[in-house]
């Protein structure tokens, strides 16, 4: 079949097959890790790999408007889905990792991440309103809906003529809120995860003191957090194929085989994140 | 207590350095034509509208600006284990980082408008002189700033990621909040400054940039002396924002509750910036109006 002859393809259509395959590839990634570290290894693992969905989850929720909200033909943020979802969830882990060397509760750390996240893309959010409205006099537009589906305003005589709408609609920006805690809020867990498996498996594999090992064994973590962060918030982005304006954007229910996509690629990363450091006993 | 009086003046700081990083980083990037409105620069020569504005799309500018602080923050990082003043391998981080930069914007501009040649845009060697430099310094200023407040994060408020990690984690987040806010005002405010005033750029219209200033042909230091004055200054407070309350609401409130201390007054903050947002809203649909009848625009 030629790319002419291919329906087009409709949104939110799932492909049972691709799905499948994609779990069996989770589980058997889950397997080999039970081979090799049934304990640790694995419990890391599952924490990866649920960090790593929320992030693809997350970035559904940013409203991206790409190259054509520079001009106010497209309502969203005028940047590329991965780097705004990269920008707001990296500044997450940077929250949820101060508040880990600081000896917090891991679920305190997890949530510090993901309200830094969350920060970062409600300060971004409202700067780009407030360039939109006073740097360039062009009120909030959705194309996709008829009216915003929080505060019930109406969208169409707002869209000025011959654009898709402009700026972010009040859902667009809690679209961009809840997109940032959740990344941010995957990334700390991931983070958190590699950290805890690194401090306790370099000081043997270096012949270390546990103190000595924590320099790397941050920088290592923070590392792989920052790899497979940009990895899920990619894979993403070919998911929405563009742009999306939040949740009311009918490319937001596309998000099912992202989730799958990310676990997939998630226990891949990950499991070679933890293989480095563990003694591979039997080979 | 002093602890905590220090640490507000290093917050400070760290604002004040963001501050000026976002607004270089937006002006450097509109001066080479980096981003989302780029786009319009490489379109333009295709619908017949040859131009003189540098264009240096190298990638997003997250992952560039990330690349680059990264480069400048771990060269500084460097230079500190040789023994270097902290001062000194900073200036020195960045100057290296800003080289690669110019390379890049070099080979960018020379690439890209060379692509164009079968649609008659000429590649201009004054062009590539005069603003390569200029794009340079403002980048110079972007990354000097960024490592600087990485470098005080980490030496001084006690961050445990080393240099060069800070540096790429604030580059990015450096980029994602100049190009979100910058952005619209270079693509739509300058670029389209013979569109109406108030609207979208109608899509019929792409590609029709502005190619003539006051005297001669407009070129790209005419677009960031213009952005300097919205987008750059509204970049710098977007990022300075962002690096000084999340310093702000961790260094006074992380040893309260146990950590929630400084999840609540985050969630506050969200709530605060949330009630902003829509009294902007709110605000312009009072104050502009819709440009339409109710009724027309549906159906």
């Amino acid at each position: 079949m030629t790319a002419v002859a291919a329906k087009p393809a409709a949104g939110a259509a799932m492909n049972p097959t691709a799905m499948g395959v994609g779990v069996i590839l989770v589980l058997i990634l889950l397997g080999i890790c039970w081979f090799v570290s049934p304990a640790v290894g694995l419990m890391a693992l599952i924490g990866i790999i649920i960090g790593g969905v929320l992030i693809g989850f997350g970035v559904h929720f940013v409203p991206v408007g790409g190259a054509p909200a520079a001009m106010g033909q497209a309502p969203g943020i005028a940047t590329g889905v991965a780097m705004l979802a990269a920008g707001g969830g990296l500044a997450g882990l940077f929250g949820g990792a101060w508040a880990a060397a600081s000896g917090q509760d891991p679920i305190v750390v997890i949530i510090t991440g993901g309200v830094g996240g969350g920060l970062m893309m409600a300060i971004t959010c409202m700067m780009v309103n407030f360039v939109y409205v006073f740097g360039m006099g062009i009120p909030a537009a959705s194309g996709k809906v008829a009216r915003d589906p929080i505060t019930g305003d109406s969208q169409a005589e707002y869209k000025s003529q011959g654009t898709e709408g402009h700026g972010l609609p009040f859902v667009s920006f809690v679209g961009g809120v809840t997109g940032g805690i959740f990344a941010g809020a995957g990334g700390t867990l991931i983070y958190l995860e590699l950290l805890n498996l690194y401090e306790g498996a370099l000081p043997t594999l270096m012949q270390l003191k546990p103190e000595q090992v924590v320099p790397i064994a941050v920088s290592m973590a923070g590392m792989f957090a920052v790899g497979m962060f940009l990895v899920n918030a990619v894979l993403t982005a070919y998911n929405i194929t563009g742009t999306i304006e939040g949740p009311h954007d009918p490319k937001f229910k596309r998000w099912p085989r992202a989730i799958v996509a990310s676990a997939v690629a998630s226990a891949l990363c990950g499991l070679a994140a933890i293989l480095i450091v563990l003694p591979l006993g039997p080979f | 207590m002093e602890q905590i009086v220090f640490g507000i003046g290093i917050t400070a700081l760290t604002g004040a350095l963001a501050t000026v990083a976002g607004a270089a980083e937006d002006t450097e990037s509109n001066i080479g034509s980096q981003g989302d409105p780029n786009s319009q620069v490489q379109l333009a020569p295709q619908m017949g509208f040859l131009h003189r504005i540098f264009n240096k799309a190298v990638a997003g500018e997250p992952p560039a600006y990330g690349l680059w602080c990264c480069l400048g923050a771990g060269l500084a990082w460097a230079f500190m284990a040789m023994q270097f003043n902290a001062v000194l391998a900073i200036v020195l981080g960045s100057v290296l980082a800003v080289f690669v930069q110019g390379v890049y914007a070099t080979t960018a501009y020379l690439g890209r408008t060379a692509s164009l040649s079968k649609f008659g845009q000429p590649v201009y060697v004054d062009i590539l002189k005069s603003m390569t430099t200029v794009t340079m310094a403002h980048a110079f200023i972007a990354i000097f700033a960024t490592v600087s407040l990485c470098q005080l994060i980490n030496g001084a408020l006690g961050h445990p990621f080393p240099l060069p990690l800070l540096g790429l984690v604030w580059g990015i987040a450096l980029g994602a909040a100049g190009s979100a806010t910058g952005n619209p005002y270079y693509g739509k405010e300058r670029q389209y400054q013979n569109q109406k005033f108030g609207a979208g750029v109608p899509i019929s219209a792409s590609g029709n940039i502005v190619r003539y200033a006051e005297a001669g042909e407009r070129n790209s230091i005419d677009n960031g002396w213009f952005t300097a004055k919205i987008g750059g200054s509204a970049s710098g407070i977007c990022f300075g924002l962002i690096v000084f309350l999340e310093l702000w609401r961790t260094i006074l409130f992380d040893q309260v509750g146990a950590g929630w201390g400084s999840i609540a007054i985050g969630i506050l903050l969200i709530l605060i910036f949330t009630v902003v947002d829509r009294y902007i809203e709110v605000w312009a649909r009072k104050n502009y109006g819709p440009y339409t009848e109710a009724k027309e625009a549906s159906s």
